[in-house]
């Protein structure tokens, strides 16, 4: 079931050797530089940051792996979180209202990535580029740039509940995964995907409608986006005009350092995941070694161009 | 195509001259003040620093790649150039050409390591502009050091009704379109955005032209930092940040292709009036920092949507 990765079988080995060493490398490191990270409350500590990243990242891993890039997910978060507190409700019931508005407009946003991508030829960057600029100005005509607004209080619990001491937010995010992977390995869509993101003018020619696929992808994206910045509100607890930013960067850094080609076609969500988790790692590992935040900057530029250095070569091979 | 092509001018120039006159129609009829030359003089003075590094993005799309550490590289530049000099202020001479040296060495490790590690453009220049910013953060968390009062000359200075800095953006403007069209080097930048692998085969080196153009991007980027030094008179943490993004709309806009190859400085020149007379008069007509964004937001996405539809039919 594994023919879409066949194209790169010598780089398969590294890949999965590669990521879980790299974790591991950084659990070790940061167990014994501060032997209480490994505390149950430190690890929950940090898969309860690592969610909304990851999520976001599942999404931004479908639209690269079709040659994309989609630069809207933080804009959309927030005007996510925006949406999500104008109901001003109060009684959790209508919790599932306003996810079901907040990811059929997600979808929407995805939908409209998409069609400029492919319907009228715009390059990715550029047609989310100003997809995120019409939310952000959108979202502060509405707001007039101070969100008011209340969400009701099951906000809080799924950024930053537990259920068995598991986070809530990672259950959901361990949910996603699963769904998305089964999709993206296991399904005839999944394979379309790799072809697609391959040569999309090849797809084309064996009758994969790559618009469709391409399309879909970007829905996929924006999607995951608008269900992350759902939980991350309940987790941030108040609602801002930039919920999520830098979100958009660190998705598509995540899923560089995972080993998924921007060149698209190559790469898996196991991959994308581990992105996220290695950089959440790295950005915990600043803070128990007393750097100041601003380190993380640092370290994360000097990773991605080092991480995305290797898988070139390895693919190169 | 066949009838356009008696016409040597490039159609996008003429749909951004187009746009560009629209908006000076429009300026003129909506707002008394819009229309005096002082006010299109003021306009021209604050162009300057989104010309700067507009110009730098312009040629480094050309050759096919594109440049996301601008923002770090402006940030960057005034907090090392006010920094020094506010140490030790005989350095204000010996910096602004030294900023610019800074600028052009950060856009020749860019280049470098785009062309030594194979890794896409977007990524290479996303990692060394987070790594300065880290480090210009480290360095300072509010607008820090100083310049002596007359360097507010390059920012505010005039020659007769003509702003200083409009001028040199202008000269700068000026020198890169004739580079680009009248000398071999200048020509092989198109050859190189059109497609490196025949770049090469047709006998130019296209390492090297891909490491001027990323050099005398970080040049001309730096050179937006030492304007933004003279207007404000110190180094600020967060005053490149919005370039990074918005130096690449007068870009587009302007008809430069993002891939390479195609594409006149002369055009995002215009790109960069088009954009500053736009913000310009909707700030006369009170309309919200807000809606500018939105209407950003859908000029990239008509230009775009237009030159590609118009590119596909050859």
């Amino acid at each position: 079931m594994s023919e879409p990765a066949s194209k790169s079988t010598a780089l398969v080995p590294v890949k999965r050797l590669a990521l879980p060493a790299a974790m591991l490398a950084l659990v070790g490191f940061a167990a014994v530089l501060q032997p209480s990270f490994l505390s149950p409350s430190n690890l929950q500590d940090i898969l309860t940051q690592a969610a909304p990243l990851g999520i976001v990242v599942l999404g931004q891993a479908f639209v690269v792996l079709v040659r994309g890039l989609d630069l809207s997910v933080a804009s959309l978060m927030a005007t996510v979180a925006v949406i999500a507190t104008a109901f001003n409700a109060t009684d959790d019931a209508m919790i599932p209202v306003i996810f079901a508005v907040a990811i059929g407009f997600s979808a929407l946003v995805g939908l409209t990535n998409g069609l400029l991508v492919t319907k009228r030829n715009v390059s990715p960057f550029l047609a989310t580029l100003a997809i995120m600029i019409v939310l952000q100005g959108l979202r502060f005509y509405y707001t007039q740039g101070a969100p008011a607004g209340s969400l009701p209080s099951g906000f809080r619990f799924l950024g930053t509940g537990r259920i068995a001491g598991i986070p809530v937010n990672m259950i959901a995010f361990a949910v996603l995964f699963v769904v998305l992977g089964w999709l993206l390995h296991k399904s005839a869509f999944g394979r379309k995907v790799y072809i697609t993101g391959g040569n999309p003018v090849s797809a084309d020619l064996v009758g994969i409608r790559s618009d469709r696929v391409t399309i879909l992808c970007y829905v996929i994206c924006s999607v995951m986006a608008g269900i992350a910045g759902l939980f991350l509100v309940g987790f941030v607890g108040t609602v801002d005009n930039w919920v999520g930013r830098g979100y958009e960067l660190d998705s598509i850094v995540a899923v560089v350092i995972g080993g998924v080609a921007l060149s698209g076609g190559t790469g898996t969500l196991w991959g994308a995941a581990s992105g996220a988790l290695i950089l959440i790692l790295l950005f915990n590992i600043v803070i128990i070694l007393g750097l100041p935040v601003q380190a993380q900057l640092i370290i994360k530029g000097i990773i991605i161009i080092f991480a995305a250095a290797l898988f070139a070569r390895a693919r190169a091979q | 195509m066949a009838a356009g092509r008696r016409f040597r001018v490039d159609p996008s120039l003429v749909i951004v001259t187009v746009l560009l006159v629209a908006v000076l129609i429009a300026g003129f009829t909506l707002s008394e003040r819009f229309g005096t030359l002082r006010n299109l003089m003021n306009v021209l003075e604050q162009a300057a620093a989104l010309g700067f590094v507009s110009l730098g993005q312009s040629l480094v799309v050309l050759v096919g790649g594109i440049d996301l550490s601008v923002g770090a590289v402006v940030t960057a530049s005034t907090v090392l150039m006010a920094a020094v000099v506010e140490m030790n202020p005989a350095w204000m001479v010996p910096m602004i050409p030294g900023v610019l040296a800074f600028g052009a060495f950060i856009g020749f490790i860019n280049g470098f390591l785009v062309l030594r590690t194979g890794v896409h453009p977007l990524i290479v220049t996303l990692g060394t502009g987070s790594v300065l910013n880290g480090l210009v953060l480290l360095y300072t968390l509010q607008p820090t050091g100083g310049v002596p009062y007359w360097f507010e000359e390059f920012a505010y200075g005039r020659i007769g009704p003509v702003p200083v800095a409009g001028l040199v953006m202008l000269v700068c403007f000026g020198f890169v379109w004739f580079f680009l069209k009248y000398t071999a080097m200048g020509r092989s930048f198109y050859a190189v955005g059109g497609g490196e692998e025949s770049a090469r085969l047709s006998g130019i080196d296209s390492n090297r032209v891909i490491l001027i153009a990323y050099t005398a991007c970080g040049f001309f980027v730096a050179l937006a930092g030492a304007y933004f030094v003279s207007r404000t008179g110190v180094g600020d943490p967060r005053v490149g940040e919005p370039f990074t993004l918005a130096s690449i709309t007068p870009v587009i806009v302007g008809g430069i292709l993002l891939g390479g190859g195609k594409g006149n400085v002369l055009g995002a020149l215009l790109g960069v009036f088009l954009i500053s007379l736009i913000n310009n008069l909707l700030n006369y007509m009170d309309v919200s920092t807000f809606i500018q964004w939105i209407v950003q937001g859908l000029i990239i996405l008509v230009a775009v949507s237009v030159y590609v539809n118009r590119e596909r039919k050859l």
